[in-house]
């Protein structure tokens, strides 16, 4: 049941999302695996067309932020503001309170904005003068941001990088599926139009699932050889964190669910490595022009 | 194919580099041409990688010819110049001469592993010239570079950083270390010729001449080189007493000294009757390229180690000249009568030429006509080198005509060969038997080591008197102008700072490090001397008696040795055997499967997944598709699945999977 079910969510993300299947899948496994998801591109790429069409095809509700220079914290968590009538302060929910959070071009906001909403995103709860309320589950964040060296952003410290369980890139679509895009129908009528694939329920259980997902010890020296090689290897400034340990197995546990096995294998790690740990790492070296992710996983011995 | 493709630019400017290291001692020495010829081919090369230089390739006929010619005309060349292509020199000419030429030319992997390998022998080569510390530590970084080198060439993606090249080549070398140490302790040591280094590589070893005329000397007195260095077991003897005895000169043309013809004194009988005190010592001789061994006047039994005697001059002879470091022990003691009844030459110590020094001539007669006796008349002389203006100098004046007369009457300014040669002269014109002896007086304590160093400069003659009942007695005429010179050695005499380099002369405590860091350099290069340069024959079989082997034979060490070695290289693979058993057997079921695909070059890259490789090979192998894949998964599900599948079916499909070639 859950291989159709699967099946069905990826095609009809397709079929708003033309020529990324890969992405669209590393889009999908990061939700399964309970992860927020970063996504770094040139606008226009389709990042919020993506983010929609998840919403929409996993029937979450979604809210959409647009983050700029001016904002402030209470303007995503939200405020408490005095009932005159009932002489009492009363929370009025921000646009956070969603299951699925667009938060558009994160690092044009200040960092204590920034922080804001990563915090929120790390303890899955809002607190505002005392009081916690709790976020919906599930609860989803996706950002994207702009390529750093824009003007008029504040990139996000590595700290909050690690919130990200993946960071993708959506990259320009080929040429067959761009000319499709362009001769097809609007995407936003296409969104419009789209219903519900499964429940949130639905989703839970198959996050659920996915933990289930079993990792031999075999495999669980190799996601260790590959932590070690990072922190020994010299061409990395850090090593990759246990959180980042946990973050890969977590991620090909989901992966390994969409190819629908009941175990996952080395190809699975190698496949959501790069979105798993690429905003984890930085070159030692900075002139360096090796592809940091592709040296990590050819020296490593997989046996 | 990756093998098949040309080394990288940065493989080939290891090798320049490490190349021009390893030639470099060479261009010393070496004519300056073929050192121009390596450099210009070196740089040509690296001119063709950085700036994209024309290189030859002998893809055409006319370069083919050109690089013929060149090779000939290099060949006639150094035919020319040492007049053969044989013998160290010449032969490590044409070495480094070819390796240039070489390097030109080096396009496919074969070519660079064949110079890579010529380099190691350039290495070697430089141990013809000198076994020195420094150079050992200068080849051992060549090695280095010549190892990453050969690491370089196999990494044509540059996977392997810079510094990391190095580190991994030095990691190999010093795992190398046990191999060295078990070769190095352990091959059979073989004296002879078979060992042997080719027939000019001791030239231009330095030391004193078995002739003396006046002048001589000084050359060496300006020479820090050292001559032997000397431990005693015990007490030192005073410096007085520090006499090494070298050739001993009988005859005199007025102006050269030499020995007496070998043949004749060595078939006489000597006479020498030791008394007093005995100094045990060991000696580590420096090669001279002459026949005799130093010992302290007068050693009483020739050593065990060396081949030798002691001859009718009391001069340690040694069958063989000495063109390697020795190390002997000996004993000796100062007090001894030499000849005391009875010298069978005593008339060729009393020669003259005639028409010669006829100044001193009459001067001997006449003050031995006023004298009474011979001991009264050797005081006269005595007391007239000391009383009147004589000088002692390392700088005397250049002695024109007849040289004795003119430095008694003349010049008065000399040193111990003017006063040595002159007071013989002096005896035998009394009618006093009498002969110069040549060797070294003094030397100087190491307190690091406690080692008696001696010096070329220490280079000294003095005379012996023979007298009736007394045999031969050695009278020291420096002693009577300058005692300092006897009694605390030349270095008393040169000051301390005329033997330190100009920049430290000027302050005292800079002198005295520099004397303190010389003694400690000598310290090590005394150990290294002993136990690594000099560990031949005997020292290995002493050594190997300490370890514990009894009465170690070449052939007993090469069993050793065998064993030793075989130990290692089955204990190697033992040990990754062991590592492999160690894994887990579906492992070892798979590495089975891969190493039946590794027939077909298909091999498991690094970081490669079962499914990613099992896609590979089902390109390769097509008709395999089926068995592959079934292997494959049958591995995954046992390594990596949650299910406890049973091992025998994975067993049984691998021990089926026979792959071919499709036909």
């Amino acid at each position: 049941m859950t291989d159709r079910v699967i099946n069905d969510v990826l095609d009809s993300i397709n079929s708003i999302i033309l020529g990324k299947e890969h992405t669209v899948k590393l889009a999908l496994t990061c939700m399964l695996a309970k992860g927020h998801l970063l996504i770094e591109d040139l606008p226009g790429v389709g990042k919020t067309t993506l983010a929609h069409t998840l919403a929409a095809t996993l029937g979450l509700s979604f809210q959409r932020i647009q983050f700029t220079s001016d904002m402030l914290p209470a303007d995503i968590l939200g405020v408490s503001v005095f009932d005159r009538n009932a002489s009492q302060f009363t929370f009025h929910p921000g646009p956070i309170f969603t299951q699925l959070l667009l938060a558009d071009e994160v690092n044009r906001a200040t960092p204590r904005t920034q922080s804001a909403l990563l915090e929120a995103m790390e303890e899955q709860q809002v607190s505002i003068e005392g009081q916690t309320h709790p976020l919906p589950t599930p609860f989803f964040v996706i950002a994207t941001q702009n390529p750093s060296h824009q003007i008029g952003t504040f990139p996000l410290p590595e700290s909050q990088l690690d919130r990200f369980l993946m960071r993708i890139k959506i990259g320009y679509p080929n040429a067959a599926a761009e000319r499709s895009l362009l001769l097809g129908e609007d995407r936003r009528q296409l969104l419009q139009a789209l219903t519900a694939v499964i429940t949130p329920e639905q989703l839970l259980k198959l996050q659920k699932h996915a933990t289930s997902i079993h990792v031999s010890e075999a495999l669980v020296d190799y996601v260790q050889r590959l932590l070690a090689y990072s922190r020994e290897s010299g061409l990395y400034l850090f090593g990759l964190s246990p959180r980042a340990g946990l973050a890969i197995i977590h991620a090909a546990q989901a992966w390994a669910l969409i190819a629908q096995r009941d175990h996952v294998v080395p190809e699975d790690i190698q496949a959501v490595l790069p979105s798993v740990v690429a905003h984890r790492l930085q070159a030692r070296d900075e002139q360096a022009s090796i592809n940091l992710v592709s040296d990590l996983i050819s020296h490593v011995t997989i046996i | 194919m990756m093998h098949k493709a040309a080394p990288s630019s940065t493989s080939i400017l290891w090798l320049m580099l490490g190349l021009t290291l390893a030639a470099s001692p060479h261009f010393l020495y070496q004519p300056i041409w073929v050192s121009l010829v390596f450099l210009t081919a070196i740089a040509w090369r690296c001119m063709n990688i950085w700036f994209d230089w024309y290189l030859p390739s002998n893809k055409h006929y006319l370069v083919r010819i050109f690089q013929l010619v060149i090779a000939v005309a290099a060949i006639l060349a150094i035919t020319f110049n040492y007049g053969s292509t044989i013998g160290r020199d010449a032969g490590v000419a044409f070495l480094v001469m070819m390796l240039g030429l070489k390097v030109t030319e080096i396009r496919s992997q074969r070519d660079y592993y064949v110079t890579v390998f010529l380099g190691y022998f350039v290495v070697i080569t430089n141990f013809f010239f000198t076994q020195s510390i420094p150079m050992v530590m200068m080849m051992f970084i060549v090695v280095i570079i010549m190892t990453a080198c050969l690491i370089t060439v196999n990494d044509p993606k540059h996977v392997i950083k810079k510094l990391q090249i190095v580190k991994l080549s030095g990691q190999m070398l010093v795992q190398s270390l046990p191999i060295m140490l078990i070769l190095f302790v352990l091959f059979p040591r073989i004296a002879g010729p078979l060992w042997g280094l080719p027939q000019d590589s001791h030239s231009g070893s330095t030391g004193i001449d078995n002739k003396m005329t006046l002048g001589k000397i000084s050359n060496l007195i300006q020479s820090d080189k050292v001559a032997f260095r000397v431990s005693f077991e015990g007490e030192l003897p005073p410096p007085a007493q520090r006499y090494w005895r070298g050739p001993v000169l009988w005859l005199t043309d007025g102006t050269t000294w030499t020995e007496i013809n070998r043949s004749l004194t060595s078939a006489v009988e000597t006479n020498i009757e030791y008394s007093g005190a005995e100094y045990h010592y060991s000696l580590t001789l420096e090669p001279h390229n002459e026949n005799w061994l130093f010992a302290l006047d007068m050693p009483n039994k020739s050593p065990t180690t060396v081949k030798s005697h002691i001859n009718a001059d009391g001069v340690l002879q040694s069958n063989e000249s000495v063109k390697q470091r020795v190390h002997y022990q000996l004993t000796s003691q100062p007090d001894y009568q030499f000849n005391q009844q009875h010298e069978p030459f005593v008339q060729r110590a009393l020669e003259l030429p005639d028409n010669h020094h006829n100044l001193s001539k009459q001067l001997a007669q006449q003050w031995r006509s006023e004298t009474a006796t011979d001991e009264a008349y050797i005081q006269r002389v005595l007391s007239h080198f000391n009383q009147s203006d004589f000088y002692y100098t390392l700088t005397p004046p250049l002695l024109t005509g007849d040289t004795i007369d003119g430095f008694l009457f003349n010049s008065r300014r000399g040193f111990c060969e003017h006063y040595a040669a002159s007071f013989t002269v002096l005896m035998r014109a009394a009618g006093i038997p009498a002969r110069v002896v040549t060797g070294y007086q003094g030397g100087e304590i190491n307190p690091v080591n406690d080692t008696l160093v001696v010096r070329q400069r220490d280079a000294h003659a003095w005379t012996e008197v023979w007298l009736q009942d007394k045999g031969w007695v050695r009278i020291d005429p420096t002693a009577a102008v300058s005692s300092d010179r006897i009694e605390y050695g030349i270095n008393e005499i040169m000051p301390l700072s005329m033997r330190s380099p100009l920049f430290v002369a000027n302050s005292d405590a800079l002198i005295e490090l520099w004397q303190s860091i010389n003694n400690n350099w000598d310290a090590v290069n005394n150990v290294w001397n002993l136990w690594v340069l000099a560990y031949g024959p005997e020292r290995q079989r002493d050594f190997l008696t300490k370890l514990g082997m009894t009465n170690p034979n070449w052939q007993s060490i090469a069993i050793w040795l065998g064993s030793l070695l075989s130990l290692v290289f089955i204990l190697l693979p033992l040990l990754l055997f062991y590592q492999r058993q160690q894994a887990d057997p579906v492992v070892r079921l798979y590495q089975d499967f891969c190493s039946k695909l590794a027939k077909f070059q298909l091999i498991p890259a690094t970081g490669e997944g079962p499914n990613d490789f099992a896609n590979r090979a089902i390109k390769t192998l097509q008709h395999h598709k089926s068995d592959i894949n079934t292997i494959t998964q049958l591995y995954i599900d046992l390594h990596y699945g949650n299910k406890s599948h049973s091992i025998t079916e994975l067993q049984t499909a691998i021990k089926l999977f026979q792959p071919k070639k499709a036909q």
